[in-house]
């Protein structure tokens, strides 16, 4: 009878689950993203589920508010002492090694430096904010993933109580051994709440792979990533990070609290990627005369 | 084809059409704030990454033919706004308000489309935060 229950629990859940985004269908069954939801209002507010992301997320505030093109959207890069980093000597210095598109220091297309632009991983914590719209969250008892809209990358949480690694020369160690940096490094997270998930990343890739955001601000190997997912209502998510990086900054510091939305998760999700053949199109055409160089 | 729409022109203006752009690949190469509207045939439209491009041949007071490439955000970005695949065929006559960059070059990045049906599209760039993203009819 209980197991009974539980069925109809289930198919009753998957019905108003169903109903709520029913409005959003459309002719073929390949949905667009909603941007143009109604705020959520007491009227409308729906609990949180228990110990859940999963789910299909953009920005609260519309597509372009994950953009980030300024920089890190808590300290953006546009020149104002506030928004100013605590960087190390080292970290300015490094921070005038790249050559940016965006940000107060921007120089001008093909005389960048942007590991993006030769399509490289943007790794963490850079994928946190580049771009980040239609973002889906998957989850099960030993592991939270988070596949980004960029680039079609994803990444792993885990969850099942594992420690982090330590960072070590070179890599990172785990059991005695040394193991290799990553991308988007290795993460582990844990529930401090029903509704507040934090994550910490380690074993990032060097400072010349990765950079923190699109105006070329730093980061190091020897990066802490602690991410806060805050799920305030069944609808909204708020994804905040603060990073630590004794190499690069002096001390730590917010980079964003980022309102997520929930979607339809039947929302098709267009591609949205690096291309070397089209990256070098587009500098053929347009980048390199927009720089004035060679044509047109 | 319309004499006027035939002898495309370069009209300067300052349209009331809000810049908020949200660059991907750099806004220093743009001359901020001006607005140029070209009017002009379509030869090519690219629906590609990192940006969708627009080619079309723009004919002066002169009697020159200068090809333009005008640049739009990734096809992913500018889909709310309205601009699919086959928003621009060859041929096309259209009016497009862009703003232009800085070195003088044809080039510059797309606030406004007239299609050759008349239908406004926005600013094919990233839609700043809340703001309505249908297209224009």
């Amino acid at each position: 009878m209980r197991q009974l229950t539980r069925v109809l629990g289930s198919i009753a859940g998957l019905c108003v689950a169903a109903s709520a985004f029913a409005q959003n269908s459309s002719p073929g069954g390949w949905l667009t993203p909603q941007w143009d939801k109604p705020p959520i209002t007491n009227a409308n507010r729906k609990p949180a589920p228990r110990r859940s992301l999963a789910g299909m997320w953009g920005p609260a505030d519309g597509p372009g508010a994950g953009t980030q093109a300024q920089g890190v959207p808590a300290k953006p890069n546009n020149g104002k002492p506030e928004n100013q980093l605590p960087y190390t000597p080292f970290g300015l210095e490094l921070y005038r090694s790249h050559k940016a598109l965006e940000g107060f220091d921007a120089v001008l297309p093909s005389e960048d430096n942007d590991p993006r632009n030769r399509c490289e991983p943007l790794g963490m914590p850079r994928e946190n904010h580049y771009n980040v719209r239609l973002t889906q969250i998957f989850q099960d008892e030993y592991k939270i993933a988070i596949l980004y809209h960029y680039d079609n990358r994803w990444r792993i949480i885990w969850t099942d109580g594992r420690q982090l690694p330590k960072v070590v020369d070179g890599g990172v160690e785990i059991a005695g051994e040394l193991r290799e940096r990553r991308f988007f490094g290795y993460s582990v997270g844990r529930w401090v709440d029903d509704y507040t998930f934090e994550a910490q990343t380690v074993g990032t890739m060097p400072d010349d792979r990765v950079w923190l955001d699109s105006t070329g601000r730093p980061i190091s190997d020897q990066v802490r990533v602690t991410e806060t997912f805050r799920r305030v209502d069944n609808d909204t998510l708020v994804w905040s990070e603060t990073i630590e990086d004794p190499k690069v900054y002096t001390r730590p510091f917010e980079t964003m609290r980022l309102p997520m939305r929930l979607h339809d998760p039947r929302t098709d999700v267009m591609e949205y990627y690096c291309s070397p053949s089209e990256q070098e199109d587009y500098n053929k055409l347009f980048g390199n005369g927009a720089s004035g160089k060679g044509a047109p | 084809m319309t004499r006027g729409f035939v002898i495309a022109s370069i009209v300067a203006v300052a349209l009331a059409i809000p810049l908020r752009v949200a660059a991907h690949h750099g806004a220093a190469a743009f001359d901020t704030g001006k607005r140029v509207t070209l009017k002009g045939t379509v030869a090519m439209w690219v629906y590609s990454n990192p940006h969708c491009l627009l080619s079309l041949d723009v004919t002066g007071e002169d009697g020159q033919v200068v090809r333009w490439i005008v640049e739009g955000q990734a096809p992913n970005v500018i889909f709310p706004v309205g601009y699919r695949k086959d928003t621009f065929k060859g041929g096309d006559q259209v009016a497009i308000t862009v703003e232009p960059v800085k070195n003088g070059r044809p080039l510059g990045r797309i606030l406004q489309a007239v299609l050759a049906d008349g239908t406004k599209l926005g600013a094919a760039t990233s839609p700043p935060s809340n703001a309505p993203v249908t297209p224009q009819q």
